[in-house]
């Protein structure tokens, strides 16, 4: 393979003296065995979803394809089920769905990362070398950017990395006046027509969010641009930015660098304030370098969604196999600490989830790739059918406790819809006073899921149609008021309104149900809600799965099939 | 001392008085920024945490009915989550600037007692204590946020 000139010069700027800085002993990081094995009876680990066999993780981190395998890295403690001691974890995969594990990829090994390594993003260079750019705590506790390339680049898994010795190339300081405290989470960068790369770090001046924008030529000097790429007042920290374009009218994805009239760009924050990631759609003016909404976006936790329930410092990348853009999210414990730390693990990252551009523009798809659906075990098949007001049935024949279900709702009776109140803006309250058991019209419909069979426990996945101002209103709610008996877990509701006109559209609802989380998909993927819970009696095989009308109102099942789900290898 | 600040940043918690009191008298504040003033908090919630495990194990080592004995041990359990896991990472995520670790941390100290609370079927000789780490808890959250 002949080498270019260009990757030439790069390792030479990576090297910079021609000294290259090899890693500190990492006994700390190797200790694994320190930590004392989690209790054997674990109800509540997922099957399908990634997770280390213990320990505490967080945000996805460098996602990539490389060589047709695709990585995965992620925040994770190596001593125990809490926040600390953070290094990246590293496993690969040649589906997303089955994963080998690897050796740590980047742990605490420079004055620019010793009290540190945290979230980070890779970017595919020209010539096809991975490299990463991730935050770092220096000696001062400051927040810093840094740089790690593959030690070897014929190793296809990547095991190994190494630091440039230039760490950190980005730097809080008094001419800047970054906030040493703010200043992290670099996202992949993009090639401009001039030649420049160009990133966005998330930072914050007092409440306004900022995603602070870095170029470089050569990808190791950066110089911060005068403004940011955007910001937004009230909105706090912003985290984990990610910023991509989407094709119009595709579901295919695109490299992060594609411009011209086929694009629209999302710019996505993790709120630090909320704890919930927002994004919105809008364009890119590369000569002034700045993002700019479409009319009608909101910028802020009221805005839309990748999720509306549990699910944070996502990131997305572009599949260049299958010519998709993936998302990862983080999706934590709903349980307490005490808990955590008795079953030995705290966190799961949610399936992959393709995403594209609505056709209306105004808002991303998201559906699980369809790699997932390998293992779908027998699938269970039920024929069109009434599902009268106040009637539910089980759906049998599956492992409800570990199951992928899909059901359609026709409804005949709109005219019967309750009127919805002007002041009901808030789905998630909405949702919180009219839970499962409230009745209504037109609704709640939907599933229950990871059930008791005396129902003193379920995770109630549901709609409810209203009359709006000019339309019918569909408002889609994970209830997870009584998901479990154990009071110490967080039962919030999620709820979020669904952009489906049921006039002329089926109403559409899947649930990924894994163990300890429902991971739900309403309208095809226009809404995503995860919930994590934690049944003491709805365990295993003793956990059932329904279809439930609580509404006074008949609703049409038009279709419903449930497959069980096999377990994947994920380490 | 920095009242104002103190004041102001009390008025954003569900209890003013208490975050007041507390932060008035201790003379770390004096020279604390807000993140200053939540580690002030975190530290209190701690020094709480840590007198109610001795009064545990003080009551433990008297003559006990079972069901009493059964609360007191799981309580000593919970409190040793919050000295071991929660004070911990909210003063890491305090001091590297990634506040929600911090917030979650000092809400879950809260669950932590207030779980404590309920593991007595009948009378708690901890609810005093309980309803003060809560209290503080809810405070410590507040100033994160």
């Amino acid at each position: 393979m002949a080498i270019s000139p260009a990757w030439l010069v790069f390792c030479f700027l990576f090297l910079g003296h021609g000294v290259v800085e090899l890693e500190a002993s990492h006994q700390v990081y190797r200790d694994l065995k320190l930590s004392s094995s989690p209790p054997e009876h674990q109800p509540y680990r997922t099957s399908f979803h990634f997770q280390p066999p213990k320990n505490w993780i967080n945000d996805p981190n460098g996602p990539m394809i490389y060589r047709g395998l695709y990585h995965l890295l992620y925040q994770y403690n190596t001593k125990g089920a809490t926040w600390g001691n953070i290094v990246w974890a590293h496993s690969t995969s040649t589906d997303l769905v089955n994963w080998t594990p690897h050796e740590p990829a980047i742990y605490p090994s420079q004055t620019s990362d010793i009290n540190g390594c945290w979230s980070g993003s890779t970017t595919i260079l020209p010539w096809g070398t991975p490299v990463i750019l991730y935050t770092g705590i220096d000696p001062q506790n400051r927040q810093v950017q840094n740089m790690a390339m593959p030690k070897n680049l014929s190793d296809p898994y990547l095991r190994e990395w190494v630091k440039s010795p230039k760490n950190p190339l980005m730097a809080p300081t008094a001419a800047n006046q970054i906030n040493v405290s703010s200043f992290r989470d670099p996202t992949t960068a993009w090639l401009g027509p001039d030649g420049s790369w160009r990133l966005i770090v998330g930072s914050k001046r007092y409440s306004r969010g900022l995603a602070i924008l870095y170029r470089s030529k050569d990808f190791f000097h950066w110089v911060k641009s005068q403004h940011p790429l955007h910001s937004a007042e009230g909105t706090g920290m912003w985290e984990c930015p990610d910023f991509f374009p989407v094709l119009i009218n595709s579901k295919l994805g695109v490299d992060t660098s594609t411009m011209g009239p086929d694009v629209k760009y999302v710019l996505k924050l993790s709120l630090d304030d909320t704890k919930h990631d927002y994004y919105t759609v809008g364009t890119y003016n590369i000569d002034k370098d700045i993002y700019i909404p479409d009319k009608g976006q909101v910028d802020g936790d009221s805005g839309l969604r990748y999720d509306y329930g549990k699910f944070y410092a996502s990131k997305t990348f572009f599949d260049s196999a299958k010519n998709r853009r993936i998302l990862w999210g983080w999706i934590n414990e709903s349980s307490s600490v005490n808990d955590d730390i008795k079953k030995g693990w705290a966190g799961i990252q949610a399936i992959p989830r393709a995403l594209w551009l609505d056709i209306s523009q105004k808002q991303l798809v998201q559906w699980p790739i369809r790699e997932i659906e390998k293992l779908r075990g027998n699938e269970v098949r039920l024929p069109k059918q009434v599902l009268k007001g106040g009637f539910s049935f089980e759906v049998s024949g599956v492992t409800a406790s570990q199951a992928d279900v899909e059901v359609s709702f026709g409804i005949s009776e709109l005219a019967k819809a309750e009127v919805l109140d002007p002041s009901w803006k808030n789905p998630q309250a909405l949702c919180s006073k009219k839970g499962a058991l409230v009745d209504g019209s037109l609704g709640p419909f939907g599933v229950l899921a990871l059930a008791s069979k005396g129902m003193q426990e379920y995770t109630a996945v549901f709609f409810r149609i209203f009359k709006g101002h000019d339309k019918y209103v569909v408002l889609m709610c994970s209830d997870q008021s009584r998901s479990s008996l154990n009071n110490n877990n967080d039962k919030t509701t999620y709820g979020a309104f669904l952009n489906v006109d049921p006039v002329r559209e089926k109403l559409s609802l899947r649930c990924l149900i894994d163990h300890s989380i429902v991971e739900s998909f309403g309208g095809e993927g226009k809404v995503c809600i995860s919930a994590r819970v934690y049944p003491t009696l709805a365990i295993d095989d003793k956990a059932h799965l329904h279809v439930f009308n609580n509404g006074t109102q008949n609703v049409q099942i038009t279709a419903l099939s449930a497959w069980s789900m096999k377990k994947a290898r994920i380490y | 001392m920095d009242v104002r600040l103190i004041e102001q940043t009390c008025k954003q918690t569900p209890l003013y008085d208490v975050c007041v009191s507390i932060l008035k008298s201790d003379s770390r504040s004096s020279k604390a920024d807000v993140t200053g003033l939540a580690l002030i908090m975190v530290d209190v919630l701690k020094a709480k945490a840590t007198g109610t495990t001795n009064y545990i194990k003080t009551l433990l080592r008297g003559n006990l009915k079972g069901d009493v004995r059964r609360g007191l041990s799981s309580c000593a359990d919970l409190y040793n989550t919050v000295l071991e896991a929660d004070i911990p990472v909210a003063i890491e995520a305090l001091q590297k600037g990634d506040p929600k670790f911090a917030e979650q941390a000092a809400n879950d100290a809260g669950i932590e007692a207030r779980s404590c609370e309920s593991s007595f079927s009948g009378h708690s000789p901890l609810t005093e204590s309980n309803k003060s780490v809560q209290d503080v808890s809810s405070v410590a959250a507040a100033i994160v946020r």
